[in-house]
Formats: structure tokens, sequence, C-alpha cells
């Protein structure tokens, strides 16, 4: 197999290397990234750190698909399994072709800015998830006891709470591609796990925080959030939701 | 005098512990910084399953818990040798941490009534263990951070820690590389905190984060401060086949079975009444005893059956461990047999901690994995490591506010900022050099799976302490490329090495004095726990090149040391 990396230096133009990668059951592009690295060369540049699926740290485009490499497996895309057919985002190609039965292709996370390499700096990001303010304020509760939360509550909850923010919506989103101000579907996911969280009782007032262009109504229903989340997680459905809310609210007066 | 960024509280690390001792400080009203050499949300504390342990009692059905029965589990874990005052806080404290930790936003699994739901871990007498699905230290860590990121604590994410500075015997700060940069930057406080947690990497197999390389227990050696107990290594005996990724002993706990190749439930040999909710210790041995003696499956593994638990129950409390063994061995547990191993997972030893959490060195302190107050001594219970994240981090923010004076701040001299500069110019530099830092990385993690792994023996063990000094004397033919400053990850995992070879021969000095079997550290040449000689820590100094091992008692208390059975 051969592993095309986009290689990028602050200051220099971008170019595509391409390394020979020997491939055994189970490896991923994870596993080839740090082959790579290790038998070619030692600068290659990429997140990672749990290699389990849970931390989101090693999110990046794998032909053309935002995934977490320490999750893809490489012998799965070279027989082109599971890959999820995605709505057009302009990011997505980033320009490197690839022949998807001899090579990956490995490219940055798009919608993001580039540092080296794979490595994006992902502050955009997370400045548009502090924006909906991710604390939970709880009405007061006796010390020595816990909120009651029945198991209902809980499930659905945890379809959002399951987030680890790895950008990988973020990135498959053709609306961030065009519209920069569009705070993503990560943070919408994470401010509706807040709005119904009978915790905090404040649903409304939460909903209300993106009753803007840039909010829940900057959402075109394209789904790639969906189809790349390696969680599962559907911010479509939580938008979906909030907007159907805020209408019937409108609707009411 | 070298550029300084100055904080009141410095915080190495933003994971579980990291955090809350940040919470803490922030709540005191001190300026905090926390260095981390990821983003905190890439904290291993992360990938923590299966829970966290509690006497809330909410199991009614089970009868009544209690701190004491949670306390008296925990010492009877650790063979004796936990410090059984610094237990008694653990314990006492754990139902205020997790509820605090559920009123700050956390979203636990909860049971009909809608309160905390609870399941049976290993080596427990209740069902005591708070959880999240099995994503609980996914859940936690995502709530502290919600928290923390509202105060104004500072983050410094990318920075790589690279020593501490001491001057007059008193830690007064440390220095970091910002990676993305690739400069060398010096931060001063009045007190700081070591939170880096475990040492995993150092093995083959190991459930650990690749970012769990030992750096905060070894630079605190190289300050001055003992690390303890580092002999004692867990094994967690059920990791993914190949991978190791970590499957939650939570599988168990809602009772998946192990059957070896004949399809025995081998745990009735080892442990006929908790059988596979014995400890780690012991079900990672009888694990490894049945691979060893032929009945494994081909490659050495066995298999947790958790089939009979049925698919809703298994997406209710297991999804995680369904998914991870979906996507990397291709097994459904709902239909297959999941393939396990042991593997490496937690670091028992560390850093030497009083139950302030702060170490001999003035103004340095350490909590969490990193550290060994001791809560877990010889062997750690399932659901006790989150809980000492959320209460040894509290305390541990609370004595630093405590010893934090304000209005000092501490020079830092150019020298120690140019000694650090120097070693990364050197490696650097050095075109001589024959081979790259994952050479020795991969000989150093052979070296300690086959030589300080579950089963140890004396001559195996000096053997393998020899080719670790041999490896180590390699170190200065480590050759970096790549000339980039910025994002060098190969020059990050240079810098790393000579911390792990510390930390993986503060393990080996530890193992080969304790002539004994004790918890995870088990000696075929010496089978039996010897309280007469052993009942007593181990220390190991940093003397200029060489390691000394000293001793330090075990503070008993109310338990009375006994035989462990299960």
């Amino acid at each position: 197999m051969m592993l095309k990396v986009y290689r990028y230096k602050e200051g220099g133009e971008p170019r595509y290397d391409r390394f020979p990668i020997p491939v055994d059951k189970g490896m991923t592009v994870l596993d080839a990234l740090f082959y790579a690295r290790d038998e070619f060369d030692d600068g290659l540049a990429f997140r990672y750190s749990c290699r389990g699926a849970v931390c989101g740290t090693c999110a990046m485009l794998i032909d053309r698909v935002p995934r977490l490499a320490c999750k893809t497996q490489v012998e799965a895309l070279l027989k082109a399994e599971a890959a999820p057919r995605l709505a057009y985002s302009p990011a997505l190609d980033l320009g490197g072709s690839f022949d998807p039965r001899r090579e990956v292709l490995v490219e940055p996370l798009p919608n993001l800015t580039n540092q080296k390499d794979l490595v994006v700096d992902m502050r955009e990001f997370f400045e548009k998830y502090r924006l909906i303010t991710p604390t939970m304020k709880g009405a007061k509760v006796d010390k020595g006891q816990e909120y009651l939360l029945p198991k209902d509550d809980v499930r659905e909850l945890e379809r959002y709470t399951n987030c680890i923010l790895c950008a990988a919506c973020y990135s498959a989103c053709p609306v961030n591609a065009v519209s920069p101000d569009f705070i993503g579907p990560a943070a919408l996911a994470k401010l509706y796990r807040f709005a119904i969280d009978p915790r905090e009782g404040r649903r409304m007032e939460r909903l209300k925080l993106a009753d803007v262009p840039e909010g829940w109504w900057g959402c075109e229903f394209h789904s790639n959030c969906v189809k790349v989340c390696p969680k599962g997680v559907p911010p479509n459905l939580a938008i979906g939701k909030a907007q159907k809310e805020l209408r019937d609210i409108r609707e009411r007066r | 005098m070298e550029e300084i960024a100055h904080y009141g509280a410095l915080i190495i690390g933003g994971g579980l512990t990291g955090l809350r001792a940040a919470l803490e400080l922030t709540r005191e009203g001190k300026e905090v910084a926390v260095l981390s050499k990821v983003h905190p949300l890439r904290s291993h504390s992360v990938a923590a399953q299966g829970g966290v342990n509690a006497a809330l009692g909410n199991n009614k059905d089970a009868g009544e818990d209690s701190w004491r029965s949670h306390a008296f589990d925990t010492v009877k874990g650790s063979d004796y040798l936990a410090d059984q005052d610094a237990v008694s806080i653990l314990c006492r404290e754990a139902p205020e941490a997790v509820l605090e930790m559920e009123h700050l936003g956390t979203v636990f699994s909860r049971d009909g009534s809608g309160r905390l739901a609870q399941r049976p871990f290993g080596g427990a007498g209740f069902p005591r263990t708070c959880y999240a699905a099995d994503r609980t230290g996914h859940n936690l860590l995502h709530t502290l951070y919600e928290r923390v990121i509202e105060s104004n604590a500072h983050f410094y994410e990318d920075h790589f820690v690279t020593s501490l500075v001491v001057e007059k015997g008193e830690v007064v700060g440390c220095t970091a590389i910002d990676l993305k940069a690739g400069e060398l930057t010096c931060f001063s406080s009045e007190a700081l905190l070591l939170a880096t947690g475990g040492f995993g990497r150092i093995y083959k197999h190991s459930t650990n984060a690749h970012l769990n390389t030992g750096e905060g227990a070894a630079m605190a050696m190289r300050a001055g401060a003992p690390l303890k107990d580092m002999e004692f290594v867990q094994f967690h005996p059920t990791t993914l086949f190949g991978t190791n990724i970590l499957i939650s002993e939570a599988a168990r706990g809602e009772g998946g079975i192990l059957l070896n190749s004949e399809e025995e439930r081998f745990m009735s040999r080892y442990a006929p009444k908790y059988m596979e909710l014995a400890p780690r210790d012991i079900v990672a041995r009888a694990i490894q005893t049945e691979i060893d003696q032929g009945r494994g499956l081909p490659g050495g593994y066995v298999h947790l059956d958790l089939r009979h638990l049925g698919k809703e129950r298994i997406g209710e409390r297991l999804p995680g461990i369904r998914q991870i063994s979906l996507d990397f061995v291709g097994v459904d547990p709902v239909e297959s047999m999941v393939p396990v191993q042991p593997g490496q997972h937690y670091s028992m030893g560390g850093i030497e901690v009083g139950n302030d959490c702060a170490t001999r060195l003035p103004g340095l302190f350490a909590a969490g994995e990193c550290s060994c107050v001791s809560v877990h001594g010889a062997n750690r219970l399932g659901g006790n490591s989150l809980l000492e994240t959320l209460v040894f981090g509290r305390i541990a923010g609370a004595s630093m506010a405590r010893a934090m004076k304000g209005g000092r701040r501490a020079s830092i001299g150019r020298r120690r900022a140019d000694a650090e500069r120097k070693r990364v110019e050197e490696i650097m530099s050095n075109k001589e050099g024959s081979y790259g830092p994952s050479v020795l990385r991969k000989g150093l993690k052979r070296v300690m799976t086959e030589h300080f792994g579950i089963f140890r023996e004396e001559r195996r063990m000096r053997e393998g302490l020899a080719a670790l000094r041999s490896l180590r004397a390699g170190l200065g033919n480590v050759q970096v490329h790549e000339r980039d400053l910025g994002f060098n990850q190969s020059l990050v995992m240079a810098l790393e090495l000579r911390d792990m070879f510390l930390v993986a021969e503060a393990v080996a000095i530890g193992a080969l004095a304790r002539e004994e079997s004790r918890g995870s550290h088990w000696r075929t040449d010496f089978p039996s726990r010897d309280d007469g000689r052993f009942l007593h820590h181990s220390l190991v100094f940093l003397k200029g090149e060489e390691m000394v091992l000293d001793s330090s008692p075990v503070r008993l208390g109310d338990f009375p040391v006994q035989e462990r059975v299960y």
C-alpha cells in the first residue's frame, strides 16, 4: 500500500509524499503513519493520543472523509468498505488524487488552519465550543444527594455527551466550508445537550442562545456530521429538534 | 535572567487530577496555569471506562455499604501495603467527591429510581462502582474541563515540560517546550503540581495512551524527590488481544466470564469465591498461567464471554466495549467471544507524597497516578483510580493554596534554561547518530515486557537490568533528522526517552530488591508474601547517575494484616 500524505510547513508550499507500507491484519491508518515516521521521515507531524477512538485527537481527512486515524482499518479502506457517502463540500477536496485500491490518502482536517503536515490549529473549533457556555449551572441540590434523573433522560443526554470533540463533523460540514461564522455541528450538539438537561432546567434560555443565522438556522441538513461522527452523535437531529421547538414557540405567540 | 511567565500555581498535566486541582485553586482565588503536552481533553483520563467507587449504598438489595467496608476492600486489595490513614481519606471523601461531579454536570448512569446506579467491581464486597455506561472517564473529564474553562485558569496546551527548576532545595518552576514554535519557555511558581499520569508506555503491551511515558515521575526524581513502590505495576487482566485497548472490568462486573481454550471457566481454580471479580493481580496471573500452560488460544489469549448478557444489556451498560471490539478486532460481543490478554495498565508506585500531596521538596506537589500516597499499595482495585484523581486532586489544590503566600516572584536563572536548550541542541546536532529514538524505545519496551512482566525472577531481572543499562548507554547516539523545531515529535520522543529509562530502572531496582510476592509483584523464586522482611514501602532516589534504594514504614491502622484470599 502507498500512504500518500499531505506535507506542509509554515511559509512553504504544500506537497504530497508517498510512503510504501507493508499492510498487516488490523493495521490502522495511525499505525501506518507511525511506520512512515519511523522508517522514512522522522519529521512527519500528526496528532495522536489514546489510539482507542475515545480521546478525539487523531481526526484527519482519510480518503477525503474526516475520520479518526486510530480507528480506521487500512484493509477496509483498500476494499472500499464502509465509506460514507458525503454531501459535496468543496473543502473535502484538497487536490490530492489517489487510487483507492492501492493508496490511502491522508490530509489534514479541512475548515481549520493547517499548522504542519497533518496538524491543524484546533483553537477556532474550541472557541466556538466555548461560545455556547458549556458549563452546567444546575439548580441547588443538597450536598449529600444527587439530582434524580430518569433513565430515559440519561439515554437522550448520552447521545450528545458521547461527543469527543474531534472536529470530524466540523470539517465535513459543507456550511462550515463556506460560512466561517457558522458555529458548527459539534458546538450545536453540545448546546442541545445542555438545553435538554433537566438538572439545569434552562431549556428555552439555552435554545435561544443559538437562535441566530450562525447558530441553529445556519444548518442546511446535509447531514455529513452524523455520517462522519466516530461516536454516532447526531448533531443534525439536535439541530432539527431545536429549530422545531423555536418555531413552535413563535407560532404559538 | 530568563524571560518567564509567573503563576502562583503551576499544574503539569490536564487530566482529571490536574483539572480537579485547578478547580480547587481557582475557587481559592489563586492564579493557575495548566501545562499539558496535549489538549486537556486528550489526557488519558478520558479513556477510563468502568467507573468510580463510592460507598453511597444506593443498591439497597445488596445491604448496607459504608466507607469503612470500602476501606477494608481497598486495604485487602492492596495486599496490606496501602497506608491506611490515606485509604480512610480516599473512602470517606468518596461519596462527596462523586456527588460533586454529578452536581457539576456529569451524566452518570441511573437506577430505576433515578439515583446513581452502582455496579459490582473486582475485589469489592459491595456493588459500589458508579459509572457512566463504560465511558466514565470521558464524562468526568469533559465535566471538569467545562467547569475549569469558566474560571480564570490559563491553559498552555502543546507544552512539553522538560525539567523542574530547583533553587536552594525548593522547586520554583519548570522549563517547557512550546511544541508549536519549538521554543523553550520558563515558568515560575510558588507551588507546582505534577499530575502527569502513568508510565505504561515503557511496556510493549499497555492499555495506556501514547502519552504515558512517565516523565513526571522522572522529573521529580531528577529534582531530588524519591519514587515509592515502583515495582508495583498493574497488569489489567482483559485488554483486547493485539492492540491491548482496555476492555473494562465492568464487562465482568456486569456478568462476563472468562474461558480458556478448553472452554473451561478457569477462575474457579484461582479464586473460587470471587471468580472473575477477584482483584486484577489475581485474574491477570490466572490468565497468564492458562496461556503459559498451553490452555490459551493461538497467539496467546483467552476468551471473555458476554453473550449471555444479551444485546440490550450490552447496549446500555457496555456500549463502548462493544464498539471497541467491533472496530478493532471485528468481533461483536453480542454474538461472539472477545479475545483478551493481560497488559500493563496502571502504576501503583510513583512520586512519594504525604496525605496532603506534598513531596519532600518545598514547592513541589504530586497527585494522581504519577504519585504514590499510597492508597493502592501493591494492587489497585478497579474504580479506585478515578476516585483518587477526584479526592487527591482536590486535596492537592487545597494544599497548594495553603502553601502559597503570594507576592513572591521567583526568578529563574538563565543557567537552567540554557542547560535545557543545550540538551535539545545536543540531540538536534547529533549528526553521527546511528538510529532514531524509536529504536531504543522498542528495545526498552521489549526488555520491560520480557523481564519485568507479570511473573518475575531474579536471574531474568538481572539480565533485564543489564540490558536496560546498555540500551540507556545508547541515548547519546539517538539522532533526529528533522531540522524544523515546530511540532518535532521525534525530538519530543528523544527527550521522553531519557525519562522512560529512568522510570524503567526504578521499576527494575525495586522489583529486584523485593524478594517476596505481594499484590501485582509476583516472584516465581519467592512465591509468598514476607511481612517480616518486606511490609514496607520501597523508595528510590537518584543520586548523581546512581539509583539508591531505601525504605519507609507502612502506616497500618484498623485493619490487621491477614492472609489475602478471594
